[in-house]
Protein backbone atom coordinates (compact mmCIF):
# COMPACT_ATOMS: atom_id res chain seq x y z
CA UNK A 1 0.00 0.00 0.00
CA UNK A 2 3.15 2.61 0.75
CA UNK A 3 4.38 1.76 -2.36
CA UNK A 4 1.35 2.07 -4.20
CA UNK A 5 0.70 5.47 -2.64
CA UNK A 6 4.27 6.51 -3.02
CA UNK A 7 3.95 5.31 -7.03
CA UNK A 8 0.60 7.55 -7.23
CA UNK A 9 2.66 10.49 -5.38
CA UNK A 10 5.12 10.48 -8.09
CA UNK A 11 2.88 10.17 -11.15
CA UNK A 12 0.48 13.47 -9.82
CA UNK A 13 4.34 14.97 -9.90
CA UNK A 14 4.69 13.98 -13.00
CA UNK A 15 1.50 14.88 -14.73
CA UNK A 16 2.37 18.21 -13.60
CA UNK A 17 5.39 18.57 -15.16
CA UNK A 18 4.00 16.99 -18.43
CA UNK A 19 2.87 19.24 -20.76
CA UNK A 20 0.83 17.01 -22.77
CA UNK A 21 -1.08 16.44 -19.75
CA UNK A 22 -1.68 19.47 -18.28
CA UNK A 23 -2.67 20.32 -22.52
CA UNK A 24 -5.34 17.25 -22.74
CA UNK A 25 -6.57 17.10 -18.73
CA UNK A 26 -6.65 21.10 -18.22
CA UNK A 27 -6.42 23.65 -20.84
CA UNK A 28 -7.90 22.46 -23.95
CA UNK A 29 -10.81 21.23 -21.89
CA UNK A 30 -11.31 24.53 -19.47
CA UNK A 31 -10.71 26.86 -23.03
CA UNK A 32 -13.12 25.10 -24.85
CA UNK A 33 -15.26 25.16 -21.90
CA UNK A 34 -15.17 29.32 -21.33
CA UNK A 35 -15.50 30.02 -25.00
CA UNK A 36 -18.75 27.44 -25.33
CA UNK A 37 -20.15 28.78 -22.63
CA UNK A 38 -19.93 32.27 -22.92
CA UNK A 39 -21.37 31.16 -26.54
CA UNK A 40 -23.97 28.98 -25.18
CA UNK A 41 -25.36 31.04 -22.63
CA UNK A 42 -25.60 33.92 -24.52
CA UNK A 43 -27.29 32.78 -27.44
CA UNK A 44 -29.45 29.92 -25.96
CA UNK A 45 -30.51 31.23 -22.43
CA UNK A 46 -32.01 27.29 -22.38
CA UNK A 47 -28.40 25.88 -22.74
CA UNK A 48 -27.98 27.13 -19.00
CA UNK A 49 -29.66 23.99 -17.40
CA UNK A 50 -27.63 21.80 -19.03
CA UNK A 51 -24.17 24.01 -19.66
CA UNK A 52 -22.75 22.01 -16.31
CA UNK A 53 -23.61 18.64 -17.26
CA UNK A 54 -22.43 19.11 -21.10
CA UNK A 55 -19.36 20.62 -20.54
CA UNK A 56 -18.40 17.91 -17.86
CA UNK A 57 -18.98 15.28 -20.28
CA UNK A 58 -17.01 16.88 -22.93
CA UNK A 59 -13.95 17.65 -20.89
CA UNK A 60 -14.00 14.08 -19.09
CA UNK A 61 -14.36 11.82 -22.46
CA UNK A 62 -11.16 14.61 -24.07
CA UNK A 63 -9.29 13.92 -20.82
CA UNK A 64 -9.92 10.12 -20.74
CA UNK A 65 -10.76 9.40 -24.47
CA UNK A 66 -7.67 11.57 -25.68
CA UNK A 67 -5.52 11.72 -22.96
CA UNK A 68 -5.10 8.57 -21.29
CA UNK A 69 -3.82 6.41 -24.27
CA UNK A 70 -0.74 7.99 -25.83
CA UNK A 71 1.13 8.06 -22.66
CA UNK A 72 0.42 4.11 -21.84
CA UNK A 73 1.25 3.21 -25.67
CA UNK A 74 4.35 5.45 -24.99
CA UNK A 75 5.54 3.51 -22.22
CA UNK A 76 5.50 0.57 -24.14
CA UNK A 77 7.23 2.14 -26.94
CA UNK A 78 9.79 3.52 -25.34
CA UNK A 79 10.99 0.96 -22.81
CA UNK A 80 9.67 2.43 -19.77
CA UNK A 81 6.97 0.05 -18.71
CA UNK A 82 9.51 -2.69 -19.62
CA UNK A 83 12.00 -0.99 -16.99
CA UNK A 84 9.24 -0.65 -14.88
CA UNK A 85 8.94 -4.57 -14.84
CA UNK A 86 12.50 -5.40 -14.41
CA UNK A 87 12.84 -3.29 -11.55
CA UNK A 88 9.53 -4.74 -9.55
CA UNK A 89 6.36 -2.71 -10.53
CA UNK A 90 4.13 -5.25 -11.89
CA UNK A 91 2.29 -4.15 -14.89
CA UNK A 92 -1.22 -3.66 -13.25
CA UNK A 93 0.20 -1.35 -10.66
CA UNK A 94 1.46 0.36 -13.49
CA UNK A 95 -1.91 0.70 -14.87
CA UNK A 96 -4.28 1.63 -12.26
CA UNK A 97 -1.84 4.23 -10.81
CA UNK A 98 -2.71 6.02 -14.12
CA UNK A 99 -6.39 5.57 -14.02
CA UNK A 100 -6.25 6.68 -10.72
CA UNK A 101 -4.00 10.24 -11.22
CA UNK A 102 -6.38 10.45 -14.64
CA UNK A 103 -9.33 9.70 -12.45
CA UNK A 104 -8.11 12.67 -9.83
CA UNK A 105 -6.88 15.25 -12.13
CA UNK A 106 -10.78 14.62 -14.25
CA UNK A 107 -12.80 14.75 -10.81
CA UNK A 108 -10.63 18.53 -10.25
CA UNK A 109 -12.02 19.74 -13.79
CA UNK A 110 -15.68 18.54 -12.93
CA UNK A 111 -15.40 20.28 -9.89
CA UNK A 112 -13.92 23.55 -11.67
CA UNK A 113 -16.83 23.63 -14.27
CA UNK A 114 -19.10 22.36 -11.40
CA UNK A 115 -18.37 25.20 -9.62
CA UNK A 116 -17.56 28.27 -11.80
CA UNK A 117 -20.50 27.72 -14.62
CA UNK A 118 -23.12 28.62 -12.27
CA UNK A 119 -21.31 31.63 -11.01
CA UNK A 120 -19.81 32.90 -14.88
CA UNK A 121 -22.62 31.57 -17.22
CA UNK A 122 -25.58 31.55 -14.81
CA UNK A 123 -25.95 27.44 -15.30
CA UNK A 124 -28.44 25.78 -13.19
CA UNK A 125 -27.26 23.70 -10.35
CA UNK A 126 -28.32 19.88 -10.07
CA UNK A 127 -31.91 19.36 -8.42
CA UNK A 128 -29.78 16.09 -6.98
CA UNK A 129 -26.17 16.59 -5.96
CA UNK A 130 -25.64 13.15 -4.43
CA UNK A 131 -27.27 11.79 -8.26
CA UNK A 132 -24.56 14.26 -10.00
CA UNK A 133 -22.00 12.94 -8.59
CA UNK A 134 -22.78 9.63 -8.73
CA UNK A 135 -23.49 9.77 -12.58
CA UNK A 136 -20.07 11.83 -12.85
CA UNK A 137 -18.11 8.66 -11.13
CA UNK A 138 -19.95 6.29 -13.46
CA UNK A 139 -19.16 8.88 -16.73
CA UNK A 140 -15.44 8.87 -15.03
CA UNK A 141 -15.11 5.05 -14.46
CA UNK A 142 -16.02 4.29 -18.21
CA UNK A 143 -14.57 6.76 -19.94
CA UNK A 144 -10.89 5.82 -18.17
CA UNK A 145 -11.55 2.45 -18.92
CA UNK A 146 -12.38 3.36 -22.28
CA UNK A 147 -9.18 5.36 -22.09
CA UNK A 148 -7.23 2.62 -20.66
CA UNK A 149 -8.57 0.13 -23.26
CA UNK A 150 -7.33 1.92 -26.36
CA UNK A 151 -4.29 2.48 -24.38
CA UNK A 152 -3.54 -1.56 -24.10
CA UNK A 153 -4.89 -1.91 -27.62
CA UNK A 154 -3.06 0.20 -29.64
CA UNK A 155 0.14 -0.69 -30.92
CA UNK A 156 1.82 2.68 -31.70
CA UNK A 157 0.94 6.22 -30.85
CA UNK A 158 -0.10 6.86 -34.04
CA UNK A 159 -3.05 3.67 -34.24
CA UNK A 160 -4.08 5.07 -30.46
CA UNK A 161 -4.44 8.23 -31.72
CA UNK A 162 -6.58 7.03 -34.34
CA UNK A 163 -8.65 4.88 -32.01
CA UNK A 164 -9.15 7.99 -30.05
CA UNK A 165 -10.66 10.01 -32.22
CA UNK A 166 -12.53 7.45 -33.50
CA UNK A 167 -14.37 7.02 -31.14
CA UNK A 168 -13.99 10.80 -29.15
CA UNK A 169 -15.34 12.86 -32.49
CA UNK A 170 -18.38 10.69 -33.01
CA UNK A 171 -19.12 10.60 -29.01
CA UNK A 172 -19.22 14.30 -28.76
CA UNK A 173 -20.90 15.21 -31.72
CA UNK A 174 -23.51 12.77 -31.99
CA UNK A 175 -24.33 11.77 -28.79
CA UNK A 176 -26.63 15.25 -28.01
CA UNK A 177 -24.34 16.98 -25.87
CA UNK A 178 -23.84 19.77 -28.71
CA UNK A 179 -27.50 19.77 -29.82
CA UNK A 180 -30.54 17.97 -29.86
CA UNK A 181 -29.54 14.34 -30.83
CA UNK A 182 -33.44 13.99 -32.12
CA UNK A 183 -32.46 16.91 -34.68
CA UNK A 184 -30.19 14.60 -36.11
CA UNK A 185 -30.88 12.75 -39.47
CA UNK A 186 -31.89 9.47 -38.83
CA UNK A 187 -28.85 7.62 -40.22
CA UNK A 188 -26.55 9.79 -38.22
CA UNK A 189 -28.62 9.54 -35.10
CA UNK A 190 -28.15 5.80 -35.59
CA UNK A 191 -24.66 6.23 -36.38
CA UNK A 192 -24.14 7.87 -33.12
CA UNK A 193 -26.30 5.34 -31.14
CA UNK A 194 -24.24 2.19 -32.74
CA UNK A 195 -20.54 4.22 -32.70
CA UNK A 196 -21.03 6.22 -29.81
CA UNK A 197 -20.83 4.28 -26.28
CA UNK A 198 -24.79 3.56 -25.54
CA UNK A 199 -23.80 4.23 -21.89
CA UNK A 200 -22.72 7.69 -23.09
CA UNK A 201 -25.68 8.70 -24.59
CA UNK A 202 -27.66 7.20 -21.21
CA UNK A 203 -25.71 9.48 -18.86
CA UNK A 204 -25.86 12.32 -21.02
CA UNK A 205 -29.71 11.89 -20.58
CA UNK A 206 -29.20 11.18 -17.10
CA UNK A 207 -27.20 14.41 -16.63
CA UNK A 208 -29.68 15.98 -18.29
CA UNK A 209 -32.46 15.16 -15.77
CA UNK A 210 -30.43 15.59 -12.80
CA UNK A 211 -29.03 19.56 -14.47
CA UNK B 1 10.51 -15.55 -20.35
CA UNK B 2 10.73 -18.59 -22.81
CA UNK B 3 9.46 -21.99 -21.30
CA UNK B 4 13.05 -24.39 -20.87
CA UNK B 5 12.19 -27.22 -22.93
CA UNK B 6 14.05 -29.73 -20.23
CA UNK B 7 16.35 -29.46 -17.54
CA UNK B 8 16.06 -26.93 -15.09
CA UNK B 9 17.08 -23.52 -13.90
CA UNK B 10 18.02 -22.05 -10.58
CA UNK B 11 19.28 -18.35 -9.81
CA UNK B 12 20.60 -18.31 -6.27
CA UNK B 13 18.16 -21.15 -5.52
CA UNK B 14 15.24 -19.75 -7.40
CA UNK B 15 13.41 -20.97 -10.40
CA UNK B 16 13.03 -17.79 -12.57
CA UNK B 17 9.75 -19.56 -13.78
CA UNK B 18 8.05 -20.26 -10.94
CA UNK B 19 9.49 -17.76 -8.25
CA UNK B 20 9.92 -14.54 -10.55
CA UNK B 21 8.69 -12.65 -7.03
CA UNK B 22 11.36 -13.86 -5.21
CA UNK B 23 13.67 -13.71 -7.39
CA UNK B 24 13.09 -10.20 -8.42
CA UNK B 25 14.41 -9.50 -4.68
CA UNK B 26 18.12 -11.03 -5.36
CA UNK B 27 18.19 -9.93 -9.33
CA UNK B 28 18.58 -6.51 -10.73
CA UNK B 29 18.48 -6.30 -14.19
CA UNK B 30 19.90 -3.29 -16.64
CA UNK B 31 18.08 -3.70 -20.34
CA UNK B 32 19.82 -2.16 -23.74
CA UNK B 33 16.73 -1.10 -24.66
CA UNK B 34 14.62 0.40 -21.62
CA UNK B 35 13.88 4.43 -20.12
CA UNK B 36 11.92 6.10 -17.74
CA UNK B 37 9.42 8.54 -18.01
CA UNK B 38 10.90 12.00 -19.39
CA UNK B 39 9.55 13.72 -16.67
CA UNK B 40 10.45 11.94 -13.25
CA UNK B 41 13.89 12.70 -11.72
CA UNK B 42 16.72 10.31 -10.10
CA UNK B 43 15.70 11.03 -6.72
CA UNK B 44 11.96 10.15 -7.64
CA UNK B 45 12.37 7.28 -9.90
CA UNK B 46 14.90 5.32 -6.84
CA UNK B 47 12.12 6.21 -4.26
CA UNK B 48 9.57 4.97 -6.74
CA UNK B 49 11.94 1.56 -7.11
CA UNK B 50 12.76 1.12 -3.72
CA UNK B 51 9.21 1.76 -2.31
CA UNK B 52 8.27 -0.89 -4.35
CA UNK B 53 11.19 -3.44 -2.75
CA UNK B 54 9.61 -2.37 0.48
CA UNK B 55 12.76 -0.37 1.29
CA UNK B 56 14.37 2.66 2.07
CA UNK B 57 15.77 5.22 -0.78
CA UNK B 58 18.82 4.23 -1.52
CA UNK B 59 20.35 7.47 -2.53
CA UNK B 60 23.35 6.59 -1.57
CA UNK B 61 23.94 4.04 -4.71
CA UNK B 62 23.01 6.98 -7.01
CA UNK B 63 26.29 8.97 -5.26
CA UNK B 64 28.28 6.10 -5.74
CA UNK B 65 27.84 6.49 -9.84
CA UNK B 66 28.25 9.91 -9.64
CA UNK B 67 24.36 11.13 -10.07
CA UNK B 68 23.68 14.19 -7.93
CA UNK B 69 20.34 13.14 -6.77
CA UNK B 70 19.45 16.58 -4.96
CA UNK B 71 19.56 17.96 -8.59
CA UNK B 72 16.11 18.70 -10.11
CA UNK B 73 17.30 17.54 -13.82
CA UNK B 74 14.95 15.38 -15.13
CA UNK B 75 15.40 12.45 -16.94
CA UNK B 76 14.92 13.79 -20.31
CA UNK B 77 18.15 15.97 -19.57
CA UNK B 78 20.76 13.66 -18.52
CA UNK B 79 23.42 12.75 -21.15
CA UNK B 80 23.21 9.06 -22.26
CA UNK B 81 26.08 8.08 -19.89
CA UNK B 82 24.34 9.32 -17.21
CA UNK B 83 21.17 7.42 -17.92
CA UNK B 84 22.76 4.50 -17.95
CA UNK B 85 24.43 4.85 -14.66
CA UNK B 86 21.02 6.02 -13.10
CA UNK B 87 19.67 2.27 -14.77
CA UNK B 88 22.39 0.70 -12.76
CA UNK B 89 21.75 2.23 -9.93
CA UNK B 90 18.41 1.49 -10.09
CA UNK B 91 18.99 -2.43 -10.71
CA UNK B 92 21.32 -2.33 -7.43
CA UNK B 93 18.26 -0.81 -5.44
CA UNK B 94 17.81 -4.35 -3.46
CA UNK B 95 21.32 -5.25 -3.16
CA UNK B 96 20.61 -8.06 -5.69
CA UNK B 97 23.83 -10.90 -5.71
CA UNK B 98 22.73 -11.32 -9.51
CA UNK B 99 23.16 -8.15 -11.74
CA UNK B 100 21.95 -8.82 -15.51
CA UNK B 101 23.75 -6.16 -17.99
CA UNK B 102 22.63 -5.67 -21.37
CA UNK B 103 24.92 -3.83 -23.99
CA UNK B 104 25.59 -1.82 -20.97
CA UNK B 105 27.85 0.71 -22.45
CA UNK B 106 26.29 0.63 -26.40
CA UNK B 107 26.19 4.47 -27.64
CA UNK B 108 28.45 5.67 -24.24
CA UNK B 109 31.69 7.94 -25.47
CA UNK B 110 34.85 7.15 -24.18
CA UNK B 111 34.93 8.76 -20.88
CA UNK B 112 31.17 7.57 -20.29
CA UNK B 113 32.68 3.98 -21.31
CA UNK B 114 35.62 4.25 -18.96
CA UNK B 115 33.27 5.53 -16.21
CA UNK B 116 30.87 2.53 -15.96
CA UNK B 117 33.85 0.27 -16.81
CA UNK B 118 35.12 1.35 -13.24
CA UNK B 119 31.29 0.86 -12.02
CA UNK B 120 31.47 -2.14 -13.28
CA UNK B 121 34.62 -3.45 -11.47
CA UNK B 122 33.68 -1.85 -8.27
CA UNK B 123 30.63 -4.19 -8.28
CA UNK B 124 32.44 -7.27 -9.21
CA UNK B 125 34.83 -6.07 -6.00
CA UNK B 126 32.02 -6.02 -3.77
CA UNK B 127 31.02 -9.75 -4.56
CA UNK B 128 28.36 -9.15 -6.77
CA UNK B 129 27.78 -11.93 -9.67
CA UNK B 130 27.36 -9.94 -13.03
CA UNK B 131 26.06 -11.73 -16.23
CA UNK B 132 27.36 -8.91 -19.13
CA UNK B 133 25.96 -9.58 -22.61
CA UNK B 134 27.94 -7.51 -25.09
CA UNK B 135 29.11 -7.50 -28.67
CA UNK B 136 31.90 -5.31 -27.60
CA UNK B 137 34.94 -7.85 -27.50
CA UNK B 138 37.82 -5.67 -26.28
CA UNK B 139 34.82 -5.00 -22.96
CA UNK B 140 34.07 -8.55 -22.62
CA UNK B 141 38.04 -9.12 -22.61
CA UNK B 142 38.92 -6.70 -19.94
CA UNK B 143 36.20 -7.21 -17.77
CA UNK B 144 35.32 -10.97 -17.87
CA UNK B 145 36.02 -13.91 -15.67
CA UNK B 146 34.59 -16.49 -17.96
CA UNK B 147 33.18 -15.66 -21.24
CA UNK B 148 30.39 -17.53 -23.40
CA UNK B 149 30.29 -16.97 -26.77
CA UNK B 150 27.00 -17.68 -28.58
CA UNK B 151 26.55 -18.31 -31.95
CA UNK B 152 22.79 -19.20 -32.92
CA UNK B 153 21.28 -19.23 -29.64
CA UNK B 154 24.17 -21.96 -28.75
CA UNK B 155 27.29 -21.48 -26.85
CA UNK B 156 30.09 -22.00 -29.12
CA UNK B 157 33.04 -21.30 -26.84
CA UNK B 158 33.04 -20.87 -22.96
CA UNK B 159 35.99 -20.52 -20.72
CA UNK B 160 38.43 -17.60 -19.24
CA UNK B 161 39.41 -14.96 -21.92
CA UNK B 162 42.50 -16.98 -22.03
CA UNK B 163 41.52 -20.03 -22.66
CA UNK B 164 39.01 -19.05 -25.75
CA UNK B 165 42.23 -17.07 -27.56
CA UNK B 166 44.08 -19.77 -26.85
CA UNK B 167 41.58 -22.66 -28.05
CA UNK B 168 41.57 -21.13 -31.65
CA UNK B 169 43.25 -21.76 -34.61
CA UNK B 170 45.02 -17.99 -35.01
CA UNK B 171 48.68 -17.75 -34.62
CA UNK B 172 50.59 -15.41 -32.40
CA UNK B 173 52.04 -12.35 -34.02
CA UNK B 174 55.61 -11.03 -33.70
CA UNK B 175 56.60 -7.67 -34.60
CA UNK B 176 60.45 -6.70 -34.56
CA UNK B 177 62.79 -3.90 -34.87
CA UNK B 178 66.38 -4.45 -34.73
CA UNK B 179 69.35 -1.34 -35.07
CA UNK B 180 70.22 -2.34 -38.90
CA UNK B 181 66.91 -4.62 -40.14
CA UNK B 182 69.36 -7.56 -40.09
CA UNK B 183 66.28 -9.75 -40.66
CA UNK B 184 64.67 -7.23 -43.19
CA UNK B 185 63.44 -8.29 -46.10
CA UNK B 186 61.75 -10.96 -43.90
CA UNK B 187 61.90 -14.71 -44.42
CA UNK B 188 60.22 -17.25 -42.65
CA UNK B 189 62.85 -18.34 -39.77
CA UNK B 190 61.98 -22.15 -38.37
CA UNK B 191 58.36 -22.24 -37.09
CA UNK B 192 58.22 -18.14 -37.56
CA UNK B 193 56.52 -17.07 -40.95
CA UNK B 194 57.09 -14.33 -42.13
CA UNK B 195 53.82 -12.23 -42.68
CA UNK B 196 55.09 -8.51 -43.95
CA UNK B 197 57.16 -5.42 -43.39
CA UNK B 198 55.70 -2.22 -42.05
CA UNK B 199 58.44 0.25 -42.24
CA UNK B 200 61.35 -0.96 -40.03
CA UNK B 201 59.15 -3.87 -38.29
CA UNK B 202 58.79 -7.27 -39.45
CA UNK B 203 56.05 -9.27 -38.64
CA UNK B 204 55.69 -12.85 -38.51
CA UNK B 205 52.97 -15.21 -37.43
CA UNK B 206 53.55 -18.15 -35.21
CA UNK B 207 52.11 -21.22 -33.23
CA UNK B 208 54.97 -21.83 -30.32
CA UNK B 209 55.38 -18.80 -29.79
CA UNK B 210 58.59 -19.50 -27.35
CA UNK B 211 60.40 -21.60 -29.92
CA UNK B 212 59.52 -18.12 -32.87
CA UNK B 213 60.55 -15.67 -30.34
CA UNK B 214 64.20 -17.80 -30.24
CA UNK B 215 64.97 -18.70 -33.72
CA UNK B 216 64.59 -14.65 -34.09
CA UNK B 217 66.34 -13.52 -31.31
CA UNK B 218 69.15 -16.41 -32.27
CA UNK B 219 69.26 -14.69 -35.97
CA UNK B 220 69.93 -11.16 -34.78
CA UNK B 221 72.62 -11.87 -32.54
CA UNK B 222 74.31 -14.29 -35.37
CA UNK B 223 74.03 -11.12 -37.72
CA UNK B 224 75.87 -8.96 -34.61
CA UNK B 225 72.52 -6.41 -34.57
CA UNK B 226 70.40 -5.62 -31.68
CA UNK B 227 66.46 -5.70 -30.80
CA UNK B 228 65.04 -2.59 -30.21
CA UNK B 229 61.09 -3.19 -30.49
CA UNK B 230 59.35 -6.67 -29.73
CA UNK B 231 56.00 -7.30 -29.30
CA UNK B 232 54.54 -10.28 -28.96
CA UNK B 233 50.67 -10.30 -29.78
CA UNK B 234 48.14 -13.30 -29.06
CA UNK B 235 45.10 -13.46 -31.14
CA UNK B 236 42.14 -11.23 -29.50
CA UNK B 237 38.77 -12.24 -28.34
CA UNK B 238 37.47 -10.39 -31.03
CA UNK B 239 39.67 -12.71 -33.74
CA UNK B 240 38.47 -15.58 -31.81
CA UNK B 241 35.03 -14.55 -31.89
CA UNK B 242 35.23 -13.83 -35.59
CA UNK B 243 37.19 -17.51 -36.81
CA UNK B 244 33.94 -19.32 -34.63
CA UNK B 245 31.42 -17.52 -37.23
CA UNK B 246 33.22 -17.90 -39.95
CA UNK B 247 33.67 -21.96 -38.46
CA UNK B 248 29.68 -21.84 -38.59
CA UNK B 249 29.02 -20.46 -41.76
CA UNK B 250 31.55 -22.99 -43.07
CA UNK B 251 29.79 -25.52 -41.48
Amino acid sequence: MKAFLKHLLVQLKMDIRERGTLMTYYLVPLIFYFVMGAVFSSTNPLSRQTLSATMVIFSVTMGAVMGIPAPIVKMRETGVLRAYLVCGIPGWAVLFIHSLSAFLHLLIVSIIIFITAPLFFGAAYPKSFPAYFLALFILLFSSIAIGIFIGVAARSQSVGMMFSQAIFLPTVMLSGIMFPAAMLPVPLRLFGWSSSCNLYYELIFRFRKLG
Amino acid sequence: MCRSDEGTMSVKGFNPQVDGRKLRQVLGVQLQASSLPDVIRPKEAMALICSWHGLSPRFDILTRFGIDYQSKKQYHEMSTGQKRRLHLALSLACDPAVVILDEPTAGLDVEGRARFHASIRELKAAGVTIILATHDMAEAESLCDRIAIIIKGRIASCGTPAQITSAGQSETRITLRTKRNCLLPGRDMGCAHFLKQTEEYGVWLCRDTAEAVMELLKEVRKSGDSVEDLRVERPSLEERFLELIEGGAHQ
